[in-house]
């Protein structure tokens, strides 16, 4: 029971983060429908910002967080700016700017991957390395500190959607281009802040895994594929399934790695035999998207 | 029978060439061959029918892998090897096709993309049948009615099942089927109305190529004689897609220069930059998108016209 309970604290925690990934990619499919790989990638720039910051000039944290995170904003912008607004002002499909964002990914790999030695890279936490106790209930620091402040934005992005202009007119362009650019709303506009906030979103999620798993040029594809994994699960269509999918996931991945007669290596492979069962069995997900 | 004595004249000249060269030379320009036949199988998934999947080097790697495997593990007569190696390839594309195209939208992509990762996590746990993080190595070609196939002669092998790629991508493009999959790429909903069943129209070109791939891979696991997973890991799996793009994608010339270009690259690179002519290769697919979406081909055509 003490097992899975601490095993519970950890999935929690590793599903907040695959959540922030789902999130981050929900963020550009609604407005835009195009699905950015690159959030891994992004995920990956801000645990490098981070042991730059955290590490190597030992910054304060929270500093050091609101910079990079201000940083993956900017990273976001930009990236739009250069892959997705020449291409969706030629009126070219929408596989363009998509594979145009994969250019992208492999460029801001090899950037990192020329920039920092090889090896795996530490990056601090904000507490250090110790655990916290409630009753039976036990876990690293990392863990809760994760869950806290993954929990804050996804109940800041759900205020958004629901209780702002700004968010309500995202979910007008979700729900049509044209007659919400009829209405006055700036798609243009709409699809920069998209972008800029899925590469904040997805930067925290990096940030906040990175003590666990180190900063490593490679981090990204994994996390990619897990968030987006989650947000099959969840539901493409909204803020709350990006999170219960993004644990869902990290439950199931964490309890086959634990329990289950295999290899461990082979938990790997748990995002992939749930897709599949998803997309047979509930292609919309477990949480259907607002008509 | 004018077409057969075209393909009988580009096997020869191709199959000829490594007769003349030396003994490194004779490897780069297979494994080029190989590149240009992954291409141009990818390039009928991607550019011809429209699906973006980044599994095509893992089924590289399943033919490689699996032919050694059933040839000298579980010591399986060679014609039965590859029909088995063939199958193989093929349930894993349904198994991943059918739920990944149900919907439009990308699913196929990210599907493909976990089973590349999972690939290179299956050989490297594999134990004692995929040989684990060091692979397999010390097998040879079993010899073929007591001959030995070596150096050129294996070369020509090569151009053989290159040439048998193109003849078979040929032969679709130009059937019904190659333009259906044209029309499930421009436009789904106008060929679902034109009664084509969009769903089986991807999964049958998405199996078909990466059986092909599969034939590829079996083929290259001759090549250096041993098989590993770091030759199948994640680091090729955009590499393909981006040869299609920058060469020119829909079009079998385009594939084929992309391949050639993107493969050869890298050793005239070298001297100046490392083994960083991935980040070039990057700028390039992005400078091809935004500058030139027809890619290198599209320059040629360009210059045809009046």
């Amino acid at each position: 029971m003490q097992d899975i309970l601490e095993l519970a604290v950890s999935a929690t925690a590793s599903g907040c983060v695959y959540g922030l990934i789902a999130l981050a990619y929900l963020l550009m499919i609604r407005p835009t429908g195009i699905i950015n790989f690159a959030v891994g990638e992004w995920a990956m720039v801000a645990a490098f910002g981070g042991h730059l910051l955290l590490s190597k000039y030992e910054w304060n944290y929270a500093i050091g967080m609101a910079v990079v995170v201000a940083f993956m904003l900017l990273v976001g912008w930009i990236s739009e700016r250069i892959a997705v607004r020449p291409l969706v002002e030629k009126g070219a499909t929408l596989l363009a700017p998509i594979l145009a964002l994969l250019g992208m990914l492999v460029i801001t790999r090899e950037i990192i991957s020329v920039s920092f030695p090889p090896d795996p890279l530490p990056v601090p936490g904000p507490f250090g390395i110790g655990r916290l106790e409630f009753g039976s209930i036990g876990g690293t620091y990392q863990s809760f500190f994760i869950i806290a402040i993954a929990g804050a934005a996804f109940v800041a992005a759900w205020l958004f959607f629901e209780k702002t202009l700004w968010g309500k007119s995202f979910e007008a362009v979700a729900l049509n281009r044209r007659a919400a650019a009829l209405m006055g709303i700036n798609l243009s506009r709409v699809t920069a802040l998209s972008f800029a906030g899925g590469a904040g979103v997805a930067g925290l999620g990096g940030l906040l895994v990175s003590p666990n798993v180190s900063a490593h040029y490679l981090m990204g594809v994994p996390l990619a594929i897990q968030g987006f994994t989650a947000l099959v699960i969840g539901g493409v269509g909204r803020v709350e399934g990006a999170l219960l999918g993004g644990l869902l996931l990290a439950f199931a991945e964490q309890f086959t790695a634990r329990y289950a007669p295999i290899p461990s290596g082979y938990a790997q492979g748990v995002p992939l035999l749930l897709l599949m069962v998803f997309l047979l069995v509930r292609p919309t997900g477990l949480l259907k998207a607002r008509a | 029978m004018k077409g057969a004595l075209r393909w009988l004249a580009a096997f020869a000249l191709l199959a000829g060439l490594p007769f003349l060269m030396g003994g490194y030379y004779n490897d780069v320009y297979r494994k080029m061959l190989l590149w240009v036949a992954l291409a141009l199988s990818y390039n009928f998934l991607f550019g011809i029918c429209g699906q973006v999947a980044f599994s095509h080097f893992a089924f590289y790697g399943v033919g490689a892998y699996s032919i050694v495997i059933f040839l000298f593990q579980f010591h399986i007569p060679f014609p039965l090897a590859v029909l088995l190696g063939v199958a193989l390839c093929v349930l894993v594309a349904l198994a991943v096709a059918i739920p990944s195209t149900r919907l439009e939208g990308f699913y196929l992509a990210l599907a493909t993309l976990a089973l590349a990762q999972l690939f290179v996590v299956v050989l490297n746990e594999g134990g004692a049948v995929t040989g684990g993080p060091g692979g397999l190595a010390n097998y040879r070609l079993p010899d073929v009615l007591g001959m030995r196939i070596a150096g050129p002669w294996y070369t020509a092998v090569i151009v053989f099942v290159l040439l048998f790629t193109l003849f078979v991508l040929l032969k679709l493009d130009r059937s019904w089927f190659g333009r259906a999959c044209r029309a499930v790429r421009d436009n789904p909903e106008a060929a679902a109305a034109m009664g084509v069943n969009v769903a089986r129209t991807k999964v049958i070109a998405f199996t078909l190529t990466s059986a092909l791939a599969g034939i590829a891979g079996m083929v290259y696991a001759f090549v250096d004689n041993t098989v590993n997973p770091p030759i199948f890991g994640l680091d090729n799996a955009f590499l393909i897609l981006f040869m299609v793009i920058v060469g020119g994608s829909g079009r079998h010339a385009g594939a084929a220069v992309g391949a050639a270009l993107l493969f050869l690259l890298p050793f005239f690179l070298s001297p100046l930059v490392g083994h960083h002519h991935v980040l070039l290769f990057g700028v390039l697919v992005l400078a091809a998108i935004l500058a030139a979406p027809k890619g290198l081909i599209g320059f040629y055509d360009a210059s045809r016209r009046p």
